[in-house]
């Protein structure tokens, strides 16, 4: 809008239309009047953009029409037109808010001058009114765009599956979200601004969180670790987390961690592995099936030579029928032992024992046997090993079955000039371990057996095998946290090493 | 003079459940515990029949029967394999042999899978020697 329209107010006629001629023919729009009062009405009637007055009036005089303008609207340019040496009705003029003075005879080159420095303010005033109105818009909408956000973030934070912790740079708790009120059992009005992280963790978890705002900025993030959180409350939560230092402007302000509860995921895993387990078992019917096959054949034949030797009352017939069927009752609990142990979870019962101690007892169980069959078991005993905390049990039948295993590759093999030989054997390993060893000259694997060696059902001994020996040896070992490590060449034999953590007992 | 009957089979159970069922029927039982050892015996002894497992350590019953019906002093000897094995397994494998090895090996003269009654042995070995 540019300012077009000028009320000119003067008592004298002449003077007046003198002026709107010459404004009219400038291209401006005028409005007249003749006294102060029929100014005023003018001016509410027309509202021009800028008001031309003589100062001396009779009745409204120009200072007392200025005056009720600029109350009307403070922001209307008045040009007030003055006589010579008039400087005290120039200062109150200048008080009640006039623009410009031009003085008396008006000269048109003065009134174009005082115009057009009316319509620049005009201009001026407006744009700085736009700018003001578009920046109050602008405001108002980067608060809107801000709350927006942040309540964006808020919910995100509240939201979140991960419990969020924020520290400031005093390790003061800043946020805390609702996962980490379940996580770590305190409620949300005692942690926030109140505790500091030594509060709220456990000092080891702490600990991780406050170096790392010690180290490099680069590595102002880690990548997700799993660990397990105690909490106050006696719970234990296996979780996944990881933390950012935040800086700004090079400063560390603060740190961010996020945890993620994996007790479900844990669980579900689990469950996974006992699954598998269970179809393992499954696959192993029809192994087993064989296997059940031959002991109801022995139990068949004692009963046979049995039947023989109650006929005939033959003492040694009956001895040898009834040490068949005792062989064979004795091989019905042994498949069952196996498939209990190998579909049950089982936790191992940690005591303290004497690793060489049940190793001499293992061995002793088939010294007599081994020697029947011309195969001899040797020892070596590292009495350093002492008492260890661990489970006698897991120890005892994994041991068993590896020697048995290594008495049948020794059977098994086809180099009848070999003088088989087992030897057996104890130490403390590296990385806080201590090994059982079982090593034997026999028929060793070849590359296709030993592959299938912790497969269910997978038995290299034809019907005299459930395929259940290694399997349960290895889930025995890895449930008490071992391994167990093979080592073998076809006809020269294989070293089994089942490695258990060391824990002396005290 | 009764007939010799050898039985080969690594299981103790067996071995002593067979040389009962010999006994009650007449026989000499003659025992060996795998392939090697019941080779030399029929060298030694000349058995009129060999019962034979099948899967045993040191020397299978496939490569004893092979060595036997390979072997023109021996070849006449009947065998009943005795096996928890099943027939078609038996036959696969020497068919295989037959083609890695050259030459045809006759199937056995009996083929009996386990579970055996006593009843059944005697009735098979008594078709063979009777």
């Amino acid at each position: 809008m540019s300012a077009n329209k000028i009320l000119i107010v003067d008592d004298e006629e002449i003077i007046v239309k003198l002026l709107s001629m010459s404004l009219r023919s400038d291209g401006y729009e005028t409005v007249t009047a003749y006294s102060g009062e029929q100014g005023l009405e003018v001016f509410k009637t027309e509202s021009p953009d800028i008001v031309v007055t003589d100062i001396k009036m009779p009745g409204m005089d120009g200072l007392e029409l200025l005056k009720k303008i600029k109350e009307i609207d403070s922001e209307k340019e008045v040009i007030i037109v003055t006589g010579h040496g008039d400087i005290d009705s120039t200062i109150t003029a200048l008080q009640y808010g006039a623009s410009d003075f031009i003085n008396k005879p008006v000269r048109d080159e003065a009134l174009a001058i005082a115009l057009e420095r009316a319509k620049a303010k005009i201009s001026i005033r407006e744009k700085l009114k736009e700018y003001t109105e578009n920046l109050e818009l602008k405001i108002a909408e980067a608060t809107e765009e801000i709350r927006r956000k942040s309540n964006f973030q808020r919910l995100l934070i509240k939201s979140s599956n991960d419990a969020i912790v924020a520290f400031d740079h005093d390790w003061k708790v800043v946020v805390y979200n609702s996962e980490a009120v379940t996580m770590f059992g305190e409620a949300a009005k005692d942690v926030r601004n109140k505790m500091t992280i030594d509060d709220l963790y456990t000092p080891k978890i702490a600990q991780i969180f406050k170096n790392q705002a010690k180290e490099e900025k680069r590595q102002n993030t880690f990548p997700w670790r799993e660990n397990i959180i105690n909490t106050k409350d006696g719970r234990q939560i296996p979780v996944r987390y990881t933390s950012n230092a935040l800086y700004e402007k090079g400063e560390f302000v603060g740190t961010v961690n996020f945890f993620q509860d994996l007790t479900e995921i844990k669980r579900l895993e689990k469950e996974l592995v006992q699954s598998e387990r269970l179809a393992a078992v499954g696959q192993t019917v029809s192994g087993l099936a064989h296997y059940v096959k031959n002991i109801l054949i022995g139990l068949q034949g004692g009963s046979y030579v049995v039947d023989v030797g109650i006929a005939k009352n033959n003492t040694e017939k009956l001895k040898t029928g009834w040490g068949t069927i005792k062989r064979n009752i004795k091989r019905v609990g042994d498949l069952t032992q196996d498939l209990l142990t190998y579909s049950k979870q089982r936790k191992p019962e940690f005591e303290a024992c004497l690793p060489n101690d049940i190793a001499d007892d293992a061995i002793e169980l088939v010294t007599d046997f081994a020697g029947s069959k011309n195969v001899l078991i040797s020892k070596e005993f590292d009495s350093g090993i002492g008492e260890v905390v661990a489970d006698p049990q897991t120890i005892h039948r994994s041991l068993l079955n590896l020697i048995n295993n290594a008495i049948d590759a020794c059977l098994e093999d086809e180099d009848t000039s070999k003088k088989h030989e087992i030897k057996v054997k104890t130490y403390i390993g590296k990385d806080n371990h201590f090994c059982l060893e079982v090593k034997d000259n026999g028929s060793g694997m070849d590359k296709n057996t030993q592959k299938q060696l912790f497969n269910p059902m997978f038995s290299s001994k034809g019907g005299k095998g459930t395929g259940l020996g290694l399997l349960v040896t290895g889930k025995l070992i890895e449930e008490h946290n071992g391994v167990i490590e093979i080592k073998t060449r076809q006809g020269i034999g294989s070293t089994f090493t089942i490695k258990l953590p060391y824990e002396k007992a005290n | 003079m009764s007939k010799k009957v050898l039985v080969v089979d690594d299981d103790p159970d067996v071995r002593s459940f067979v040389v009962t069922v010999l006994e009650e029927n007449q026989y000499m039982p003659l025992t060996a515990q795998d392939g090697i050892e019941g080779f030399e015996m029929i060298e030694k002894e000349r058995p009129d029949l060999v019962i034979l497992d099948v899967l045993m350590p040191r020397g299978s019953g496939i490569r004893l029967y092979r060595q036997l019906k390979t072997n023109e002093n021996l070849k006449k000897i009947p065998v009943i394999m005795f096996t928890g094995i099943a027939l078609r397994s038996f036959l696969k494998s020497q068919k295989a042999l037959d083609e890695f090895k050259g030459g045809e090996v006759p199937e056995p003269d009996i083929y009996l899978e386990k579970p055996v009654t006593p009843e059944e042995l005697v009735a098979a070995i008594k078709k063979k020697l009777d």
